[in-house]
């Protein structure tokens, strides 16, 4: 078997991250519908922070190897 | 809306992607060789019966390749027969996924342009609807960036929103990538072993997401500078100001020069995350919908596809959006700061 557990891993990781993300924005919009644009960019960009981790188990990954 | 500048975008970024940039560094054995893919000769063998897209886009016409030295691990030039090894390296090549991308950028100047032929007071039919786009994306920019910086660099975001979000649908018409030229077949019209279609997703081109993540950044230093300064720009990332030469003040000096390392950091990886993210879900998608096509047989594929299609309008539409949202976001982080310090 083959494969690259790292970079498996990281997308768990980041997968988690950006579901929680996602349901605490959409449980904030819910409490505060008014503030529905500022908690979407934040969602963004935090969603954006967590995905990032993906891409970088994957250049550490390539260049490791 | 000033559509000389909307044209300028366009033409910048369609004449950013270097083809050959990822193809040719590519390390594995999809290099050099696979540039003949065309002709069949191992794309098929090397995918192993998959159904899937190769990894980059498939040069189409107007290769342009130089010899360069072939060097071993040790960095020595590799000899035979008593001359210094050469293989072909693709400098140049019109990709299927340019060909999309020159399709998709004429339409959206040809709208743009009948469009605003004859604007009336009273829009209607495609006037009103460019314009009902044109408004609803520069509102929902004002919000993050403010009134004025939205209005400044509204080209840019609104370009590249609409630009990925028509590239990524015209990637879901069918026909794109699944007419072209066949492994082992010379005919044109075969979609089974297909090795080089003719047209290919835009954004499942990673030169592509590149070229628009890369001019971004090019943008977002340049709108940095003109907002905040060079020395704004510096005290932005390492705020090192207001305290005294204290034991404390040394030590939270210290704190902050490290957080300003990881800024650093985190500003660097924004531009790979940008291109790897459009590029990354868009191949994915492409995948995705070839899988479930040869999953769902020959009679009954385009059923099983029916949910992953709409799927992808979905993913199209978000990536776009984030795209261009994470691009504001971004510029907004560091351009609106300046104004809110002085308002206090």
């Amino acid at each position: 078997m083959t494969g690259s557990l790292h970079i498996g891993l990281a997308a768990l990781g980041s997968a988690i991250g950006v579901g929680l993300v996602g349901a605490k924005a959409a449980e904030a919009t819910g409490r505060n519908p008014g503030a529905s644009g500022p908690i979407l960019t934040a969602a963004i960009i935090f969603a954006a922070l967590a995905e990032g981790v993906v891409f970088i188990a994957i250049f550490l990954g390539k260049s490791g190897m | 809306m000033n559509f000389r500048r909307f044209l300028l975008a366009i033409t910048l970024i369609v004449a950013l992607p270097m083809p050959a940039l990822f193809a040719a560094a590519d390390g594995n054995a999809a290099s050099s060789t696979e540039t003949a893919a065309k002709h069949g000769d191992d794309a098929h063998g090397h995918e192993g019966g998959h159904h899937g897209l190769p990894k980059n886009a498939v040069p189409l016409f107007f290769e342009y390749k130089v010899d360069v030295q072939v060097f071993d691990d040790a960095g020595e030039p590799v000899m035979k027969d008593g001359k210094p090894e050469t293989k072909e390296k693709l400098l140049f090549a019109i990709t299927n996924s340019m060909v999309v991308t020159w399709i998709v950028a004429l339409g959206l100047i040809l709208v743009a342009q009948i469009a605003t032929k004859k604007p009336k007071l009273v829009p209607s039919g495609l006037q009103n609807f460019v314009e009902w786009i044109v408004e609803s994306l520069i509102g929902f920019f004002e919000g993050i960036l403010g009134a004025k910086l939205a209005r400044e660099t509204f080209w840019f975001f609104g370009t590249i929103f609409i630009f990925i979000l028509f590239s990524n649908w015209f990637g879901l018409i069918p026909g794109v990538g699944t007419v072209g030229w066949a492994h082992g077949n010379p005919g044109f019209f075969h979609s089974e072993h297909l090795s080089a279609p003719l047209f290919r997703g835009v954004n499942a081109d990673l030169n592509m997401t590149a070229a628009m993540a890369l001019f971004f950044f090019a943008l977002w230093i340049f709108w940095s500078l003109k907002a905040i300064g060079p020395g704004g720009f510096f005290l932005h990332i390492f705020n090192v100001k207001g305290h005294g030469f204290t034991v404390m003040g040394i030590f939270l000096l210290l704190i902050y020069i490290f957080v300003g390392v990881v800024e650093v950091v985190s500003i660097s990886v924004r531009p790979v995350a940008l291109m790897f993210r459009l590029y990354g879900n868009v191949f994915a998608g492409e995948n995705i919908l070839e899988t479930v096509m040869a999953l769902g047989g020959p009679y009954f594929g385009w059923l099983a596809v029916l949910p992953f299609y709409f799927l992808e309008l979905l993913v199209g539409f978000v990536q776009a959006l984030v795209f261009a949202l994470l691009t504001a976001v971004f510029t907004s982080l560091m351009c609106s700061h300046h104004d809110e310090d002085h308002a206090h």
